[in-house]
């Protein structure tokens, strides 16, 4: 081990790592929003729009992330689409993790039993009160849990943004592995970066989930 | 915006060498992960601690890392002291990468196994490995096939990251008829839809697998 190139390049990356962060931490809440907006689109009575929500997640989850990110930032501009890398990363990285999102969602509020919703009802609420103090308090922990789940998927997924030219972890460790001939070193380096941003998402999910049980009946 | 698909039709024939040698890697993949993975968790439940806590920090860290550094750490790093094909590496290190998914996996599945059959087993006569062997793992392998199947089908699209390292499959088999025909848009929507509709068949074989095995589960 060269400790001396693992000081020498560490802020190096530690920059690198903010950028990563950044990425995914806007990726993560625009893409909850997406999430949220296919979910609703599910609840219409009107089928060809349930069917362009059921359509879109099977198309995202039915191709990969890496070919998604490279048609929209080489093919976009051939539709009109001219993004710069950051802007494409986190587009497209919202718009993928959206589609597994609506599921988590959707599935979280399914196992809420029916009964309650129905009692909510027969006790004169509305279907957005009912939905919004009675259906969403109690699905909110397993909805926390399996939400928290994607968004590390999605900062292990922003790696591939290094491929459209985005400088962050991923692609500062290949560029100085290049450059050093030293993969151990950086490797470690860059690896222990993750490891750090994923625990503390791992972190965030657990208090926010602590927070969210207490509505949920023992 | 007019599209042409005229130069998708020329280089299809590129195209479907890149589906074969995408196949050929996730069958390899397959293989090896599926395989390596059940030794993998057999070990590290059944032997002491020096052994298995290695094994655990290695699919940890499989786990927390993004496939594509894990890539370029195995392809600078083998590099260094053998030059070896880059399809080598691509299956090597999607082949790490997916074994300790499924050998967490593995792990839960044999765990749940309940320990009657193995004192049953053994009281029946079955030494401490053949017990392992003929009564545990068969049936962690079935209890296992839901997820496994899932692993397999992210496996599959994740085989257009080894592009990024040089493997001649799908996505980078189009890149010079990209570069010469300047038709980005059209040929990643191509590959797109090769990808959706080998993810549909794979996701239509695991619920018939599924179904077929639901009885032992």
């Amino acid at each position: 081990m060269d400790v001396d190139l693992m000081v020498e390049v560490t802020p190096l990356l530690i920059r690198a790592a903010w950028v990563t962060i950044d990425i995914s931490s806007r990726a993560i809440f625009f893409g909850f929003f997406v999430a949220c907006g296919l979910v609703f689109l599910q609840t219409f009575r009107f089928a060809p729009i349930r069917w362009f929500a059921r359509g879109y997640i099977s198309v995202i989850r039915g191709t990969p992330y890496f070919v998604q990110l490279l048609l929209v930032f080489y093919g976009g501009p051939s539709i009109g689409l001219r993004l710069d890398p950051i802007t494409c990363g986190v587009f497209v990285g919202a718009f993928n993790i959206g589609a597994y999102m609506s599921e988590a969602i959707r599935g979280s509020i399914e196992s809420v039993d029916s009964g309650q919703s129905e009692a909510a009802r027969s006790l004169g609420f509305g279907k957005v009160q009912t939905m919004v103090s009675i259906v969403l308090p109690q699905a909110a922990s397993l909805m926390i849990r399996s939400v928290g789940v994607l968004a590390i998927v999605l900062v292990k997924n922003s790696s591939l943004v290094s491929i459209i030219s985005v400088v962050e972890l991923t692609y500062q460790a290949q560029r100085l592995i290049g450059s050093t001939y030293k993969p151990l070193e950086i490797f470690t380096l860059s690896a222990l970066m993750y490891i750090v941003i994923i625990y503390a998402v791992m972190g965030i999910i657990e208090l926010a989930y602590r927070r969210a049980i207490r509505y949920t009946t023992q | 915006m007019e599209f042409d698909f005229s130069p998708v039709v020329t280089y299809f024939p590129t195209l479907l060498k890149g589906v074969g040698v995408a196949s050929l890697v996730a069958l390899a993949v397959a293989l090896m992960s599926i395989i390596g993975g059940l030794v993998v968790a057999v070990i590290s439940i059944y032997t002491n601690k020096v052994v298995s806590w290695p094994l655990r920090f290695f699919i940890w860290l499989f786990m927390t890392t993004p496939l594509l550094l894990q890539l370029y750490f195995l392809y600078f790093g083998l590099g260094e002291w053998i030059l070896i094909p880059a399809i080598v590496v691509g299956i090597l290190g999607l082949g790490f990468h997916y074994m300790a998914y499924n050998a967490d996996i593995f792990i839960a599945t044999i765990k749940s196994v309940s320990d009657g059959q193995y004192e049953a087993s053994r009281s029946l006569g079955f030494g401490h490995w053949k017990t392992i062997y003929y009564i545990i793992v068969p049936q962690a392998l079935i209890r296992s096939i839901p997820q496994l199947g899932n692993n397999m089908i992210l496996m599959v699209k994740d085989t257009s990251v080894l592009s990024a390292i040089g493997v001649a499959e799908l996505v980078y088999a189009s890149q010079y008829a990209i570069s010469v025909s300047f038709r980005p848009f059209e040929f990643f929507i191509v590959i797109a839809i090769m990808y959706y509709v080998i993810n549909i068949l794979m996701e239509l074989g695991q619920a018939w697998l599924e179904r077929q095995t639901a009885y032992r589960r």
